[in-house]
């Protein structure tokens, strides 16, 4: 089993993701400048600067221009800073630096950066004025941003936009509301829909750790930064509890010292009860060390089967949820700071519905129906969250998507994603299919999952089985394992979605054959099928 | 040296001939995995695992009766192409493999996918209903399944688990009142449909063992018939996987403890105890307890479609013994190859699902009674006869006119009435449209 150490690394790894620093650690203007400072690097000119709203931005175009430059959008940064005395996530200090590239980590982003210049491609990210959910500045801030670039570089034919995460979400809302602005867009592992349909998974982890594993844990209304930094805390505490209980018993480990659930509750392994909470919220059970079809032994043994069908997706569901969690307490006081309120309400949440035939389908890692129903049973008396309506009122205003495909656009999801679930991508896929479709044209074609829909979507799937063990049958821990974690995606994968996207933006259109099959054959780890779907998130099922 | 222009013109010439070849190689609708001479078709089931030995068969029997027809003609001259894939009964690989057929092999239709939380899995992850793929013949009697709302391209073959314990309640109150009896019943799916049969059919039970998926075993089964003897259990009802009645049965033997056995269909395969037991005499634990099928019983060889499919298994599966899972496989296989035909000498997905819908019911196979789909329902078989295991392990039926129970998965009442069934196609081979 895996240590804490493991888990520290895992968690800040989700971290990194959501709250990355870019590369090049520009030196911007701090105020707002209606000219750039350009130099000439020799084989690319770099322009650096502020929007109004202060926002720092930087634009790299290539000596050798092709005339397509890409906007980037990187995804979500903590907003506020967070102590070095805060376990796994504590050091984090707030940052705006601009970010011209996708990558998971400073390595990469220069990487991708890199190659972008020397295929000819233009580069350009912002920081944002904001961190935290930031959407509507976002939006605006590269509107101008766009108006900067094409008037410092009047060779610029097309600007691409693409971004990760919420910084998909962003460019989504881009070429929603400015789709002259732009040629094709690019929604890497997005979130989508609404900043309530992007809470909800996070939302209902946290609420269900919270009533199974401790009710101290407060999941929403912060008053202050020290009830999130306590709240980090005690989740962290209960997921350590349960990754120790996991290595000393995993068929049966112990609940958490902290657990008030009675003692007919605390019977049923605590690692159904956190399966439970990861199915019904639509957290993956399969992680990046944990496939839910693996186990030690004998492949086809009775041990081999059991632990992949009763104790992975515990395990799958342990490695996930940090993220989500985190994720969950930071993005709650964001939104509760922006709107004034709390906004987390599962008050008329009906959890047995959320989990659906997922009561059946994990069966065995719930340790049974009885033990699965007295489980939500229990969930069902457990005291709900109520949000402040005029919080949620101004939050439902913030800038969300209609699902309408203006331009060319890209969307790449993972299937096992634990911070934007796949159901994202499935939800920009599903609108365009019924935007289609809305047509009198093509009310009847069969062709609406096709890119005739302007949206094309690819798929990062986890394969076969993964998940690796020790000579004694201990499992161990990886990462990068294609289709799973928030946006682990390769350089040679946003290559080819660059490639992709740069063609697209000329033609006017995707079209997956030729140099698109192509592109994604090189790439490797890329699934297109027109018929490919995956759940839609909870938030759309209840 | 051939010039520039008559270069080109005889590329022309190729490239045209090369289209017309093609176009009238593929028909003007294709359908993904449909091509001019071949319906591939795909199934995923456990080949190997804990829940292989039995379930194993199941698949090759049904590529079986395809090598059959495809050495008969085919269907509208098409082979029949079966791809197999082993999900060991886990729900998340039944999810790979099911991805694999679609994304990587293309296949038209999955046809006998085996297990309730596999097929599940597969219907809420791989979203087989929206992508109007179809999966004909679940070898599964979860009562869910029927729902054409949610299932609308899945399409059940056994009767449900719900009809069956209404049909053992109806049997048991006629047989055994007044006698103690008691279940023992998976706690999951399967035995939640058990048990609302049993409530819906108003039977009690004095004592009731559940157990959890995976965890039978000899050690647990020890568990088990000690309440069971406990509370002086006179009839006991294992609605169980073939596993856990092994385990049972196993143990009631050794502690010679011998209530009156009634066997649920899911669990009383004589081949598969012997296998699960590592006991080539195992079959003898099965004598005289009472059983149900909706087929006729596989070591019944009078039976002409015992008899045709036990030559095609000693032809196209040579070294494999002839059991209830084969039959189950051939007899699924069956009821795919007319529904083929009934959706077209160029079917489409769609086309299948309809012809399912509105001929489904017509469709001849070795089961007694009809197929229960429709429109608004995609229900399988929906009735049972009662037998009595002998020394060999054939359940005999209990009288000769074979009374067939049949009910529904609602409150209708349990009816009787003689077996029927269509006769068999000439040579086992259908010819419907």
């Amino acid at each position: 089993m895996r240590n804490l150490m493991s888990l520290k690394k895992r968690a800040f790894a989700v971290a990194s993701a959501l709250a990355i620093t870019t590369t090049a650690l520009v030196a911007v203007p701090t105020t707002a400048s209606a000219n750039p400072v350009c130099t000439n690097k020799v084989i690319f000119t770099e322009c650096v600067g502020a929007t109004t709203d202060g926002a720092g931005y930087v634009i790299q175009v290539p000596a050798r221009f092709s005339g397509t430059l890409f906007l980037f959008s990187h995804g979500y940064r903590y907003p506020i800073n967070i102590p070095a005395s805060i376990p796994v996530v504590g050091g984090y200090t707030v940052i705006n630096t601009p970010q011209p590239a996708p990558g998971q980590n400073a390595d990469q982003i220069t990487e991708v950066a890199t190659q972008m210049l020397t295929k000819g491609y233009g580069i350009a990210g912002s920081g944002f004025a904001r961190q935290g959910w930031n959407a509507d500045s976002g939006l605006k801030t590269n509107v101008e941003l766009i108006g900067i670039i094409k008037k410092q570089f009047p060779d610029v034919k097309h600007v691409v936009a693409w971004g990760e995460s919420l910084g998909a979400f962003i460019t989504q809302a881009l070429s929603e509301n400015n789709s002259n602005l732009i040629s094709a867009a690019g929604n890497l592992c997005p979130a989508a829909g609404s900043v309530e349909a992007s809470l909800k998974m996070a939302g209902d982890a946290l609420w269900g750790l919270k009533s199974f594993f401790d009710p101290t844990i407060q999941g929403g209304n912060y008053k202050s930064v020290l009830e999130v930094y306590t709240d980090i805390g005690r989740v962290l505490t209960v997921l350590g509890s349960l990754q120790a209980a996991f290595a000393a018993n995993p068929i049966t480990p112990a609940w958490p010292a902290t657990s008030k659930a009675p003692a007919a509750i605390q019977a049923i392994p605590s690692r159904s009860a956190l399966v439970l909470v990861a199915a019904m919220s639509g957290v993956p059970t399969q992680s990046a060390s944990f496939d839910g079809a693996t186990g030690p032994g004998a492949p086809g043994s009775q041990t081999a089967i059991q632990f992949a069908a009763a104790i992975s997706p515990a395990l799958g569901s342990l490695e996930n949820i940090a993220g989500a969690a985190i994720l969950a307490i930071m993005a709650t006081y964001d939104i509760e700071q922006q709107v004034g309120g709390p906004v987390f309400d599962n008050t008329a949440t009906n959890y047995a519905t959320q989990l659906g035939d997922g009561l059946f389908e994990y069966s065995s890692a719930l340790s049974g129906l009885d033990a699965a129903q007295g489980l939500l049973g229990f969930l069902a008396a457990s005291p709900r969250a109520k949000a402040d309506p005029a919080a949620v009122a101004k939050m439902r205003a913030l800038v969300s998507h209609k699902g309408v495909f203006n331009v060319p656009t890209l969307t790449l999801a993972a299937t096992a994603d634990n911070v934007t679930p796949s159901g994202h991508a499935q939800w920009l896929a599903e609108r365009a299919a019924q935007s289609y479709l809305a047509s009198s044209r093509n009310k009847n074609s069969r062709l609406a999952n096709s890119w005739r829909s302007n949206n094309v979507s690819l798929w990062q799937v986890t394969p076969d089985s993964y998940t690796k063990f020790s000579a004694t049958g201990t499992p161990l821990t990886q990462r990068g394992v294609n289709g799973t974690g928030h946006c682990v995606t390769t350089t040679k994968q946003y290559l080819a979605i660059a490639e992709i996207l740069a063609k697209a933006a000329v033609e006017g259109k995707i079209v997956p054959a030729g140099a698109f099959r192509s592109s994604i054959r090189k790439a490797g780890g890329l699934t297109y099928d027109r018929g490919f779907s995956v759940p839609l998130m909870k938030f759309y099922q209840n | 040296m051939i010039s520039l222009r008559r270069k080109k013109s005889i590329l022309a010439a190729v490239a045209v001939t090369s289209f017309a070849l093609i176009a009238s190689a593929v028909p003007a609708n294709a359908e993904v995995g449909v091509s001019s001479t071949e319906i591939k078709l795909g199934t995923t089931v456990p080949m190997t695992g804990i829940a292989a030995p039995g379930y194993n068969k199941v698949a090759p029997a049904m590529k079986a009766y395809f090598d059959y027809i495809n050495d008969n003609g085919g269907v509208y001259g098409r082979k029949i192409n079966l791809i197999i894939k082993d999900d060991r009964y886990i729900p998340q690989e039944a999810i790979n493999k099911t991805n694999e057929l679609i994304l990587k092999d293309k296949v038209f239709a999955l046809v006998g996918q085996l297990g309730t939380a596999n097929h599940l899995a597969v219907t809420s992850k791989v979203r087989i209903a929206s992508r109007n793929i179809p999966s004909l013949f679940l070898n599964t009697g979860y009562s869910g399944f029927a729902d054409v709302k949610k299932f609308k391209t899945s399409f059940m073959h056994f009767p449900t688990y719900v009809a069956e314990a209404k049909i053992l309640s109806s049997y048991i109150k006629e047989n055994f009142t007044g006698k103690k009896t008691c279940l023992l019943v998976q706690n999951d799916e399967f035995g939640a449909d058990a048990s609302k049969g049993f409530a819906a059919a108003g039977l009690t039970f004095d004592e009731t063992v559940k157990y959890v998926s995976g965890t039978q075993s000899a050690t647990t089964a020890q568990t088990w018939i000690t309440r069971f003897a406990g509370a002086k259990c006179e009839v006991v009802v294992l609605f169980s996987v073939s596993s856990a009645t092994a385990a049972a049965l196993g143990v009631a033997s050794a502690a010679g403890y011998k209530p009156q056995w009634i066997l649920g269909s899911v669990g009383a395969d004589s081949t598969t105890l012997r296998i699960a037991l590592n006991n080539p005499q195992a079959q003898a634990l099965l004598n005289g307890a009472i059983g149900v099928s909706f087929m006729p019983d596989a070591l019944d060889t009078t039976d002409e479609y015992i008899s045709l499919f036990r030559e095609v298994n000693t032809k196209y599966s040579p070294g494999v013994a002839f059991d209830t899972n084969v039959l189950v496989g051939m007899n699924a296989a069956m009821l795919t190859v007319q529904a083929l035909r009934a959706a077209g000498k160029n079917p489409t997905r769609r086309s299948l699902i309809a012809a399912m819908e509105s001929k489904g019911s017509t469709f001849a196979s070795a089961a007694y009674g009809n197929l229960a789909v429709s429109k608004t329902s995609r229900a399988g078989f929906t009735g049972y006869w009662f037998g009595k295991f002998n020394l060999a392990g054939a359940l005999i039926p209990l009288d000769a006119g074979r009374t067939m129970y049949t009910t529904d998965s609602g409150t209708g009442p349990v009816t009787k009435a003689s077996a029927k069934r269509a006769p068999l196609p000439a040579k086992g081979i259908p010819t419907n449209s």
